[in-house]
């Protein structure tokens, strides 16, 4: 019964390498980086802790690693969009208030 | 703000800095409380990453974080809003505040996967950067709200600016459904700057 968070977590990072495939720019392919990296990370360390034949205090280890993954890579997705903002990509958008904040 | 002379403007953001900082030293943990909690933060964090309950490893990395919690003690806990009891706080954060959070957030992380598995299929994307004001003031919680926002469905934080003492987000959103600023406001940032309001300054 627990292996649907496995195959969850396998179909997400699955789509989330096809989106980094298929959307037209720098910015909408982090989307699909951060968030289905995160979510995907994160149920199969869920189904790992759930399953593992390990004392308790390994598992907290492994919850320990779900917080950090869960902290470092939107911090990392923020730091990559803004980097590449300052360094002159132009989104395809159809609003940016950031441009006209700081022409 | 842009129709104000200069030298009134001026007058008026460093009035502005001054109540802020004012109102933000008044709320402050104090010391002892701070350096409790940095030492219980680095204690659970050294007995989780040895993966040993012995007395000498604990012993000696409760010593070892007792001196790095003396000199650290407003690296972690400055933003921390003051209210009642040192034991009250930590039951209510531990308690209520905490699986609150973990449980909005579980929720949102689940339906912006699926999110994104939809609009990887079917390419229906109308990106576009607003801004957002927020209530928040401190470092802490800022960053916080920022990282909850780029995992929550459809959004990407792209910058955080400071200005006049109020904070505003710049917001990468994979579908623009409104450009009102409180109405976008409300729709991405939901019910977490709530909840962060009453924990951080």
């Amino acid at each position: 019964m627990l292996e649907v968070l496995l195959l969850f977590g396998e179909a997400v990072m699955l789509f989330g390498a096809l989106g980094i495939l298929r959307f037209p720019d720098v910015y909408t392919r982090l989307h699909a980086a951060s968030k289905c990296d995160t979510g995907g990370a994160m149920s199969i360390i869920l189904y790992l802790v759930l399953t593992m034949d390990a004392p308790g205090i390994v598992k907290a280890k492994f919850l320990v690693l779900a917080f950090l993954i869960a902290m470092i890579n939107p911090m990392v997705s923020h730091a990559l969009a803004r980097g590449a903002y300052r360094y002159g990509v132009k989104p395809e958008v159809v609003v940016d208030m950031y441009a006209w904040d700081n022409p | 703000m842009s129709r104000v002379p200069f030298y009134l403007r001026d007058r008026l953001e460093a009035l502005n800095e001054r109540v802020l900082a004012e109102r933000f030293e008044a709320s402050k943990l104090p010391t002892w409380e701070r350096v409790l909690l940095t030492w219980f933060t680095l204690l659970a964090f050294w007995v989780v990453i040895t993966s040993s309950l012995e007395p000498a490893s604990v012993v000696s990395g409760a010593v070892v974080t007792l001196i790095v919690a003396l000199f650290m003690r407003d690296l972690l806990t400055e933003d921390i809003r003051r209210s009642g009891h040192i034991a009250e706080k930590i039951l209510y954060f531990a308690l209520i505040y905490l699986p609150q959070y973990l449980v909005i957030m579980a929720f949102r992380l689940l339906e912006s996967n699926l999110k994104v598995a939809k609009n990887v299929i079917f390419m229906d994307i109308k990106p576009g950067i607003v801004k957002v004001k927020t209530d928040l003031h401190s470092d802490t919680g800022v960053t916080i709200l920022a990282n909850s926002i780029t995992l929550t469905p459809g959004t990407l934080t792209l910058d955080v600016k400071k200005k006049l003492g109020e904070t505003y987000l710049y917001v990468h959103w994979i579908e623009v459904e409104t450009l009102n600023r409180e109405k976008a406001g409300e729709k991405i940032k939901g019910d977490i700057e709530e909840w962060l309001k009453k924990v951080f300054w």
